[in-house]
């Protein structure tokens, strides 16, 4: 595996990031590039305790675009989640992905973003309105609707 | 530079300059010369001239670095005044909110041999990792490069640019960014820079003539908008339309919309076809008996008063031409309201149509007029000159002349965009207004007309006209009249011709009533026609019969018809006396 990335003509920081994701992973989270195509990684993310997500796992593909670190990498929910924050694209909305990406940030930071976005959901800033407004005037019950669709749709350890 | 403009800054936002704004004063000094004091035309260059004025004035009383000037002035958008006052207020605050730090004591940190940049993870080697000014987290050369060249290729943020380390938040100087990205981005940075003193600032704008490189400095305070740009452009500071004394911005916004808007075609088609009862497209009817025959393919026949089939129209009708169904279905009030809202969409696009007409054929004439200007100044002055044995000096009066003519038709123009948004109901006013706007024209045309024809004889002459004096004279003399006539005009309009006080709008108008009303005896009203339903002038006096709606407490003028208020002893148009016979 070492060896391939060491061929490729990839800079050093993706080579690095990717060793370190491998190595030293997350708590939760497990990153791993695809073999024909070092830039796109498939995500794993565990589903945090006292969240309606909790104890299954998500599936994410993260993609590093060319201009990667001074452009922020393009990541996607593959499962179907009941979030304000993510569409039924599984797109998702957090400011570091887009005008807060900062060239010092790095894939295990963003990954651990989308992690606590898990955590704490943001009705106020709403990717998905119907949603946004289910979390605003029913908490309770759009909090059994995501843990309904986790045991749906997320997959199991 | 003049240094009162740095005052207008400190001043500008308490407005005190309106001081200034003397009404008396504003009355007789023509609207061009008046507006001269209301804005600064700047250059490339000035714009330049003045940030460095700003800059150096807050490096100076914050003692501050430049570079901390600069990204001060930025941040506050470009008002020294605002910088100091802030500053003061609460510089800790304002330090963390901009980004500038306290620098750190020194370079303290012991530095590995060959630190590991944090973002493209490469071992580099110390001299080639660079930390901004106000923190310490070094990034190297090449990482530095790219993250300014995403901001400057990503527009005018760059100018805010931030360390990339998350929660450090620290102002990256212009020092710093000039000496780490290209020649390329140098300049597009700038660019935003300067651009920024313009389109940050509440106070200035860029002129929208298209090419034109300068910006518009506008002094608060005096009430007309008109902007002359060095580029030659007249505009209008509130919406940046072109310059349209005497009608208001919302108006004009609305007439370009009406000009531009589809709706007009719509119109068109609603008041002057009916669509074929069969295949629903539109028919015009161009004159000839009621017996449609729709083309191919649909072919069908159909009577134009009912839409009926011709099929069933004949002797069991009451013959063709007398559509019997038509006259029946009237009498029911089926037609009426289609009949009333084809024919009312018909009157409003015809009344549109002659406004329109008259509004474009002066911008075209307006459009003339300054080519001619360009021409008298580049060829014709010097040949003038010439043949008449003249300094070009002392023909200054033709140029003037040819300015005041283009002014006028632009004057001109609007007024017939004006003249369409006047309540139809105000007639009395709506008549006065067409005739100042007559009297304008002619005026104007008398200039016009010198200015072209006449001075042709002194042109083609082969010596000097022994006459040209007396053209001079009777030129500059046109040239004034029909200035101060215009001038006129438009505080009259823009007045909302109040000295024509119309009953219903009573409130507004009076208000705004310029001293020249003051002095007439009395309130003098005249009553908006076409609402009494023909009930007025039938008091005796021999009135016009048109005057639509005057009632028993009001008379209308012999002399110019005008209806006006029963305590009213003379006409508060042509001042003519009231005539006793009618008490």
């Amino acid at each position: 595996m070492a060896g391939a990335i060491a061929n490729s003509n990839l800079p050093r920081r993706i080579i690095k990031e990717t060793q370190r994701l491998l190595t030293e992973p997350a708590e939760g989270i497990s990153a791993s590039p695809a073999e024909d195509n070092l830039r796109y990684f498939s995500v794993m993310i565990l589903g945090p305790a006292q969240s309606p997500y909790e104890g299954k796992i998500s599936l994410l593909e993260l993609f590093l675009p060319e201009e990667y670190p001074m452009a922020a990498p393009k990541v996607r929910f593959l499962t179907k989640i009941y979030h304000p924050n993510i569409d039924k694209l599984g797109r998702i909305c957090l400011d570091i992905l887009k005008d807060k990406w900062s060239p010092a940030l790095q894939i295990r930071t963003v990954l651990l973003s989308i992690q606590a976005l898990l955590s704490a959901p943001n009705p106020e800033d709403p990717l998905d309105e119907n949603i946004a407004k289910h979390w605003k005037t029913d908490q309770g019950g759009a909090i059994a609707t995501a843990r309904e669709w986790t045991q749906l749709y997320a997959t199991s350890n | 530079m003049i240094p009162s403009d740095e005052d207008g800054d400190e001043i500008g936002d308490d407005e005190s300059d309106y001081g200034f704004d003397d009404q008396s004063a504003d009355i007789f000094q023509p609207s061009s010369k008046c507006s001269q004091i209301n804005f600064v035309i700047l250059s490339e260059a000035e714009i330049r001239q003045r940030q460095e004025q700003s800059i150096t004035s807050v490096a100076t009383v914050l003692s501050v670095p430049r570079i901390d000037a600069v990204i001060l002035l930025r941040h506050f958008k470009w008002s020294v005044s605002r910088v100091n006052e802030e500053w003061f207020a609460d510089e800790q605050g304002v330090r963390r909110s901009v980004g500038l730090l306290e620098r750190p004591t020194s370079q303290s940190t012991p530095m590995a041999i060959e630190p590991t940049c944090g973002i493209c993870f490469e071992l580099r080697s110390v001299d080639r990792m660079k930390a901004p000014a106000f923190c310490n987290h070094s990034f190297c050369d090449i990482c530095w490069t790219g993250y300014m060249h995403t901001a400057i290729t990503d527009g005018p943020g760059c100018l805010t640019l931030r360390c990339p380390d998350p929660p450090c938040g620290a102002a990256i100087g212009d020092d710093m960014i000039m000496s780490l990205v290209s020649e390329e981005d140098r300049n597009k940075y700038m660019r935003f820079l300067l651009r920024s003193y313009v389109e940050d600032n509440r106070k200035a704008k860029w002129c929208p003539a298209p090419g034109c490189e300068f910006a518009v400095e506008f002094v608060p305070g005096s009430g007309s908008y008109d902007i002359v740009c060095k580029c030659g452009h007249y505009f209008c500071w509130n919406c940046l339309e072109e310059a349209h004394r005497p009608v208001d911005c919302e108006t004009v916004a609305k007439w370009i919309l009406k000009n531009s808007a589809e709706s007009e075609n719509m119109n068109w088609i609603l008041a002057n076809s009916k669509p074929c009862p069969k295949c629903k497209r539109p028919i015009e009817k161009n004159l000839g008996c009621m017996h449609i025959t729709c083309t191919p393919p649909c072919k069908f026949e159909f009577c134009w008063l009912c839409l009926g089939p011709w099929s069933e129209h004949g002797e069991r009708t009451g013959g063709f031409y007398a559509c019997n169904r038509y006259e029946a279905a009237k009498q029911e009030g089926v037609y009426d309201e289609a009949e009333r809202r084809r024919e009312m969409a018909k009157n409003s696009l015809e009344r549109y149509t002659h406004y329109y007409e008259r509004w474009a054929t002066n911008e075209s004439s307006k459009t003339k007029a300054i080519s001619d200007l360009q021409q008298m100044q580049t060829v014709q002055i010097e040949k003038l000159s010439d043949k008449q044995c003249q300094p070009v000096s002392q023909l200054k009066f033709v140029t003037e002349a040819w300015i005041q003519i283009v002014e006028c038709r632009r004057v001109l123009k609007w007024t017939y965009a004006y003249g369409y948004y006047l309540p139809e109901m105000e007639q009395a006013k709506a008549q006065f207004f067409e005739y100042l706007q007559g009297e304008a024209e002619a005026g104007l045309e008398r200039l016009h007309l010198c200015a072209e024809k006449d001075l042709q004889i002194f042109l083609e002459g082969d010596s000097p006209n022994a006459a040209f004096n007396e053209f001079r004279t009777r030129l500059a003399g046109l040239t004034s009249v029909t200035k101060t006539y215009f001038e006129n005009l438009v505080r009259a309009l823009e007045n909302g011709l109040s000295d024509v006080e119309n009953s219903r709008s009573g409130k507004g108008a009076s208000s705004k009533a310029s001293g020249s009303s003051k002095g007439k005896s009395g309130k003098i009203r005249i009553l908006g026609g076409g609402g009494g339903g023909g009930a007025g002038s039938r008091n005796g006096n021999g009135g016009s019969s048109r005057g639509g709606g005057g009632g028993d407490d009001h008379w209308s003028c012999d002399n110019c018809t005008f209806v006006n208020v029963n305590g009213a002893t003379a006409c508060s148009v042509c001042n003519r006396v009231r005539p006793t016979a009618a008490f």
